[in-house]
């Protein structure tokens, strides 16, 4: 699979006239399409120390551009617009105009490590995709993404009784982001599962969302963990310049 | 037979406890038909999985090391099998990140004190995969001894999935040459199976992604990417997609699904367990192995091909 890089040129810099006359030599039309400067002006400096500063983003300094991250990136293979590569570039230059050209698909990162795997300098890509997740929400560029809602019903389950049951995972995030329950593909899934009636399954599952799984003496391991995640995220908001909590 | 690991703490996780039922059962069914021990590790709790790693790395670091506290110092193991690649890989990773990273320590020792139990101390236990005990325990010569209904016929496609070998440092026991896993082109699975009886297809999709970090947050990524490693088996030739974690095998199984309902894509491959194989070729019945459990039709793959 090539590495399909974004053209430096963009569609909406190519500027063509319908008529127009320089020095007596007539350039309208598409014959001589003129491209608009585009020198950035609002360079963010403080953008790779604030990225390092969060959770994964530690080691973006190490970056030497090879691009193996972006060349073993599963998501890249499907949309050739995600581009770890390019991000920490940007990211390390402070261009953050450009970086939020795609801060809608940040997030997709599926975390599957082959560029952490293939990274000759130990960057952690990985690490960073979700850094600037968290940097892009925190700054509110974007709003809480899909992935974000599930990782905190997942963490909020953990952190509550020490365990988590699937069932109420998939209704709380569901409930989350507004979608119905009753995925035409979710009620197959449960007509398939229910042809050869696997009853002690079903028994377990159904024990679970009535008396819910949780940890014995939980409650020490809960507050503290509790006081950790305040500590966190006072420490992260600072790191960004972010006065209060957030909402 | 090997000594080792006769007598392993087992960690099942959540998703063993739901969705990924069949595979607990089938683990101790084939535990107990091998005579290998497995005692559930007492009063476990969520590793963190990839969710509380996105919300705070050393939180996941910290909830896995509660689990290695009670195997190792409050139960005396010196082994703890987690079947679940979730459990396993962030097991890895609080024993890496704890020996070589202090901040993690204090962490995990601030947080272990406040909770009120023993700090886990890194080096006290090895983590390893249900291949690795398998494998070790028994080895092929051993499965093929014990195989009383060999696979013979039965087309099978190793899937691996990331977090079994990604990232490389935190396997430190793997890419050692002969006799261990590869990180690049793992193997012990397809060594277990061959070794009872089946025919591994050469699949080259063995690490790629399923998407399972998305699979509900980001459905139609998931899909494309289980999609791609369905019909990637099929031409193959496999007639099952043998698994080795809860969350890809629900993922293949579920984007199986969603991928007939929404893109029109319809495939016939099976996906089971390699325990529930495995437990097939050692003549354990189906139902003790929650092979009717399977969201795809294994049985009737297994019937077609006269194993059951």
């Amino acid at each position: 699979m090539p590495i399909h890089e974004k053209s430096l040129i963009r569609p909406e810099n190519l500027v063509t006239h319908e008529n127009l006359e320089i020095d007596g030599v007539n350039v309208s039309g598409h014959w001589s399409t003129f491209i608009e400067s585009r020198a950035v002006t609002d360079y963010n400096e403080a953008m790779e120390e604030e990225i390092g500063a969060l959770p994964g983003g530690e080691f973006i300094h190490r970056c030497w551009q090879c691009g193996s991250c972006t060349n073993s990136c599963t998501v890249n293979a499907i949309n050739p617009d995600f581009n770890p590569r390019y991000w920490i570039y940007l990211t390390r230059l402070g261009m953050e105009s450009e970086l939020l050209r795609d801060k809608d698909i940040i997030w997709q990162c599926v975390s599957c490590n082959k560029c952490t795997y293939a990274c000759p300098r130990d960057v952690n890509p990985e690490g960073v995709m979700k850094a600037l997740s968290h940097w892009l929400e925190l700054k509110g560029h974007t709003p809480t993404s899909p992935s974000m809602h599930f990782d905190e019903e997942f963490a909020e389950q953990v952190f509550d009784t020490g365990r988590i049951e699937e069932g109420r995972i998939i209704r709380g995030f569901f409930a989350r982001t507004g979608q119905p329950l009753l995925q035409d593909w979710l009620v197959e899934m449960g007509k398939r599962l229910l042809r050869h009636l696997p009853l002690k399954m079903l028994a377990v599952m159904g024990l679970g969302s009535v008396i819910r799984p949780r940890t014995r003496g939980w409650a020490g391991a809960r507050a503290a963990i509790a006081q950790y995640v305040t500590e966190r995220r006072a420490a992260d908001r600072r790191a960004l310049g972010l006065g209060g909590e957030r909402k | 037979m090997s000594e080792r690991y006769r007598k392993v703490a087992y960690y099942p996780g959540c998703a063993l406890e739901g969705t990924g039922h069949a595979y607990d059962r089938s683990t101790r069914a084939v535990g107990k038909k091998l005579g290998l021990d497995l005692v559930e590790v007492r009063n476990w709790n969520c590793c963190g999985a990839m969710e509380v790693k996105n919300i705070d790395p050393k939180l996941q670091t910290y909830l896995s090391s509660r689990v290695m506290s009670i195997a190792a110092q409050e139960m005396g193991m010196d082994t703890v099998m987690a079947p679940c690649n979730g459990c396993y890989h962030n097991l890895k990773k609080a024993e890496y990140d704890l020996a070589n990273d202090a901040a993690s320590r204090d962490v995990v020792d601030r947080l272990s004190q406040k909770a009120g139990h023993a700090t886990y101390r890194a080096g006290s236990l090895t983590t390893i995969h249900a291949l690795d005990w398998i494998k070790e325990a028994l080895g092929e010569d051993g499965i093929r001894l014990r195989t009383t209904r060999p696979l013979a016929g039965l087309k099978v496609a190793n899937y691996y999935g990331c977090m079994y070998t990604r990232p490389r440092h935190i396997f430190p026991e793997k890419d050692k040459g002969e006799g261990s896993e590869s990180t690049a082109a793992p193997h012990f699975m397809d060594d277990i199976l061959a070794a009872a009886g089946a025919e591994i297809v050469d699949y080259p999709l063995k690490t790629a992604c399923c998407g399972g970090a998305h699979t509900l947050s980001d459905s139609d990524t998931s899909t494309k990417l289980v999609l791609n490693l369905l019909e990637t088996a099929e031409e193959c030739g496999a007639d099952v997609i043998a698994t080795e974690c809860p969350t890809c095998h629900s993922g293949l199984e579920m984007h199986q699904v969603r991928a007939e309902k929404r893109f029109g894509r319809k495939t016939r491959v099976a996906m089971m367990y390699f325990t529930q194989l495995l437990g097939v070729a050692l003549g354990i019945g189906p139902r003790r192995l929650g092979i009717h459990e399977n969201i795809s039709d294994a049985l009737e793959v297994l019937r077609a091909k006269g194993l059951r």
